[in-house]
């Protein structure tokens, strides 16, 4: 009896920690910092809250019935009760709940903030390539992180280059996949600078589940600037080991796959590179970014994320792993 | 028949049976049977192993059908690796066997006349598996299957072979031995080593004929060096280049590295390029890749200022290209952390592509001395192509 008690203890302190956990977290959706999550989360405390006071209102009754006074229960058995109760007030709550549903989804076109920015997002296995367009039209391309300006829509435009996947940002709104040859847009606005976390929701194959990203809310002149920034090609490597790991990712092929703007790597298979420095993550939120997760990444990336399409490159000494490393950091 | 009499029938045979067994292990334990080499079996005997041989080869390889072995450059490379490998034990025409090994017993079989007696599927089980307690070896690299059927090609075609037929396939002496001769004079103390690769690889003064056996001109010491060492501790397979790496020391393996590192090219390496559209679709896919399959352009780390360990591809034969991207695609060469780069990117191309690319890096005849020129330049990485979004 004590054993199930204390078992039963540890499981509602697990349950606990992971609800506060998630509600705190960068990903939860119980925690909105945008407008659609909001609604999201509203409608789920609506639902929720309702949906419970409604099965304390049903299992009262019933216990009146099985067990109440005479009086009551005759009561409770009058043709009337029973309409009302049976057809009158799930009528009414029902039909309220898709007016609130309606009214919710509909709204998202007229928002405030003005003019929207567009983003282009390209699920791929097993990243997120992502690519902004500046004030002069041009193609800004990133990977794996998301900055948006606070207090403006954003307007996503999701596609596939492969198979579905589904983008999620849950502090931010709702899910809605990416299908292959089709352009879904999913439009969101951030109410507060701060970082939200999101992921692939539709299993897309092997290392589906170390398919996230970070999103980046930042005040609108900041975004301006951290945009034109990354519209600049690649900074010169600044110390003679970060030009030695240069010289040994062009001689190492990097550049069949990776871009880095301003010099001849120019590949397309893999994430672009340019300013991969100043991302918060490494390979979809996998690793976290720094020399050690580069020098990790190039090395072992088959055991860190088993499947994905980069070669394991076992080719470099410690020196020449810890130069390569050392450049990549550098591309801030 | 009374049941008593059953009985006592049995009790006879089991003890006939008790007996002769027991009887069997004293004659063994006794050590009068004699193994000794220089004594015959009896006929019986002798007879009896045969049958065991023939029967298990013939059941054995029932089930396994040839691919087609006409290829000259097959039977060319099955017949230099004779040479080397089962020459020693089973001579060869105008190459008669050493007096130790017709001591053996059972000696060696004559191949020219024993090989027609078994068919090729037959011959390929008995190369691949080896014989037990013959000495008939098994073959070193067990996966490597392609390479067995080049020494089946060669064991069909030995029955009708002249002296100095073989010993052009063998040792590759017939078509130049002049100027054969005099570099081998000229090389002093490697030439006796470096004769060992001629019989297959190019000479300064010949270029490599056989579209099976990889030119190793234009490659730096770099990756040779690499390439023998993966062949002699094992970690690249391959029945044909295993044994000979591995019979060279540190000192040699550097020497012949060197020695092919820096060969000059010989004459024209390939036939001019003439374009067609395969060799177009090559090279479209060897400088952009397929970046919506995930193909990476070659030449990003097949040209000009890629690592060293990075082999160079122009010029190379079609058929070792195939060969080689089709062992990948069978994990058969992913061993080493080079290796492994490849593993990753080979199973991404089609079959079609494989010849395409194959057909397009042979087109490209610029396999050059790296001390004469520099390389060129490599070819600027192609602009992302536009991918669907
Ligand atoms: C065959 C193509 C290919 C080659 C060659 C290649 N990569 Fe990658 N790389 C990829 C792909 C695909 C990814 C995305 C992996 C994932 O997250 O699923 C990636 C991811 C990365 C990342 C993480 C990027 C990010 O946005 O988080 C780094 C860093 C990286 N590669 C560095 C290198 C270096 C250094 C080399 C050369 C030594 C190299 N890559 C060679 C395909 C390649
Ligand atoms: C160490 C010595 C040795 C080497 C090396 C060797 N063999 Fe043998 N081989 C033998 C012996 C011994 C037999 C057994 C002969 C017998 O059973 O009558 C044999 C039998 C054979 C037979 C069966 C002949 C028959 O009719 O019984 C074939 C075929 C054969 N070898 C092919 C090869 C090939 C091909 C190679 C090279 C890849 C090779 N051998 C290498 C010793 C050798
Ligand atoms: C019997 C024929 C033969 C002889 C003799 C021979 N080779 Fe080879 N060599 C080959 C074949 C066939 C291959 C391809 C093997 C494979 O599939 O991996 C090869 C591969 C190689 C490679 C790897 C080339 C590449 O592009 O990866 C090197 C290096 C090499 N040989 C060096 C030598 C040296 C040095 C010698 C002399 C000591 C020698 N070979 C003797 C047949 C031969
Ligand atoms: C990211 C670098 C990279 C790219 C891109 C690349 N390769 Fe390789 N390739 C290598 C390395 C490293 C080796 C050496 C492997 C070894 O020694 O085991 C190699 C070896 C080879 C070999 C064997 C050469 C020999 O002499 O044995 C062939 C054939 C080959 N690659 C074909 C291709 C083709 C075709 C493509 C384009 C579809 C390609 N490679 C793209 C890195 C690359
Ligand atoms: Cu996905």
């Amino acid at each position: 009896m004590t054993r199930r008690t204390t078992w039963a203890n540890r499981m509602g302190t697990v349950v606990a920690a992971l609800f506060l956990e998630a509600c705190r977290g960068v990903q939860s959706a119980l925690a909105p910092q945008g407008i659609d999550a909001e609604r999201v989360a509203g409608l789920f405390w609506v639902m929720t809250i309702g949906a419970a006071l409604i099965l304390i209102l049903v299992m009262f009754v019933t216990a009146l019935a099985l067990f109440g006074p005479e009086s009551w229960r005759r009561w409770l058995s009058r043709d009337g009760i029973i309409v009302a109760g049976g057809i009158v007030f799930p009528v009414t709550t029902l039909t309220a709940l898709l007016g609130y549903g309606f009214v919710l989804t509909s709204i998202g076109d007229s928002r405030p903030g003005g003019e929207s920015i567009k983003i282009a997002v390209v699920g791929e296995r097993w990243w997120w390539r992502v690519i902004y367009r500046d004030s002069a039209g041009r193609r800004i391309e990133s990977a794996n992180e998301l900055r948006i300006p606070v207090g403006r829509p954003v307007e996503i435009e999701l596609t596939s280059a492969d198979v579905i996947h589904s983008f999620w940002a849950p502090k931010l709104a709702g899910k809605l996949d990416m299908i292959p040859g089709r352009k879904n847009v999913l439009t969101l606005m951030a109410k507060e600078a701060g970082v939200s976390r999101g992921q692939c929701a539709e299993y897309c194959g092997g290392a589906h589940a170390l398919m996230a990203f970070y999103v980046v809310a930042l005040p609108q002149p900041e975004f301006e600037r951290w945009l034109a920034h990354e519209a600049e090609p690649a900074s010169a490597p600044p110390t003679p080991q970060a030009l030695a790991g240069m010289t040994l990712f062009a001689a190492s092929g990097c550049g069949a796959c990776h871009a880095i703007r301003g010099t001849p790597a120019a590949g397309a298979i893999g994430p672009d590179l340019t300013h991969v420095g100043g991302r918060l993550s490494l390979a979809a939120a996998t690793l976290p970014n720094d020399e050690a997760a580069f020098a990790r990444w190039i090395k072992d990336n088959q055991h860190i994320k088993p499947g994905n399409l980069m070669p394991p490159y076992g080719i470099f000494s410690d020196s020449e792993l810890a130069a390569v490393s050392n450049y990549l950091a550098s591309l801030r | 028949m009374t049941l008593p009499a059953a009985k006592s029938i049995a009790i006879c045979v089991s003890a006939v049976v008790v007996t002769l067994g027991v009887g069997a292990m004293l004659f063994v334990w006794s050590g009068a049977y004699n193994v000794a080499a220089s004594e015959q079996h009896f006929a019986v005997t002798h007879w009896l192993l045969d049958f065991v041989k023939r029967r298990s080869v013939e059941t054995q390889s029932l089930l396994i059908s040839a691919p087609p072995l006409d290829d000259p450059d097959l039977v060319r490379l099955g017949g230099a690796h004779y040479h080397g490998g089962c020459a020693p034990c089973h001579g060869g025409p105008g190459d008669p066997r050493n007096p130790v090994v017709q001591q053996m017993y059972p000696e060696p079989a004559d191949l020219p006349i024993a090989a027609p007696s078994w068919t090729p599927g037959q011959l390929f089980w008995i190369a691949k598996n080896g014989l037990k307690f013959t000495g008939m070896p098994a073959w070193v690299a067990q996966n490597r299957d392609d390479e067995v059927w080049a020494v089946v090609a060669f064991l069909r075609a030995l029955p009708k072979m002249s002296d100095a037929e073989y010993r052009r396939l063998a040792i590759g002496e017939a078509e130049a031995p002049r100027s054969g001769m005099l570099e081998l004079a000229a090389l002093g103390s490697r030439a006796e080593i470096l004769s060992r690769c001629h019989r297959c690889h190019e000479t300064e003064s010949s270029p490599s004929a056989n579209r099976l056996v990889p030119k190793l001109v234009g490659q730096s010491q770099a990756y040779l060096e690499m390439s023998l060492r993966n062949y002699a501790n094992g970690l690249r397979s391959s029945g044909i280049m295993q044994p000979i790496a591995a019979e060279l020391d540190e000192a040699n393996l550097v020497e012949a590295a060197k020695h092919y590192a820096q060969h000059r090219s010989v004459g024209k390496m390939a036939s001019a390029p003439l374009m067609s559209e395969k060799i177009e679709r090559g090279r479209r896919i060897a400088t952009a890749g397929v970046p919506e399959k995930g193909i990476p352009p070659c030449l990003a780390c097949h040209a000009g200022k890629s690592a060293a360990t990075f082999p160079k591809l122009e010029g190379q034969h079609a058929a070792y290209i195939v060969g080689q991207l089709r062992l990948w695609r069978r994990g058969l060469r992913d061993r080493t952390v080079q290796g492994a780069i490849m593993a990753a990117i080979a199973p991404r191309l089609t079959d079609e592509q494989i010849e395409d690319l194959a057909a397009y890096f042979e087109s490209v005849a610029t396999m050059q001395v790296p001390t004469e020129a520099p390389p060129p330049p490599p070819p600027a990485p192609p602009r992302a192509p536009v991918r669907r979004r």
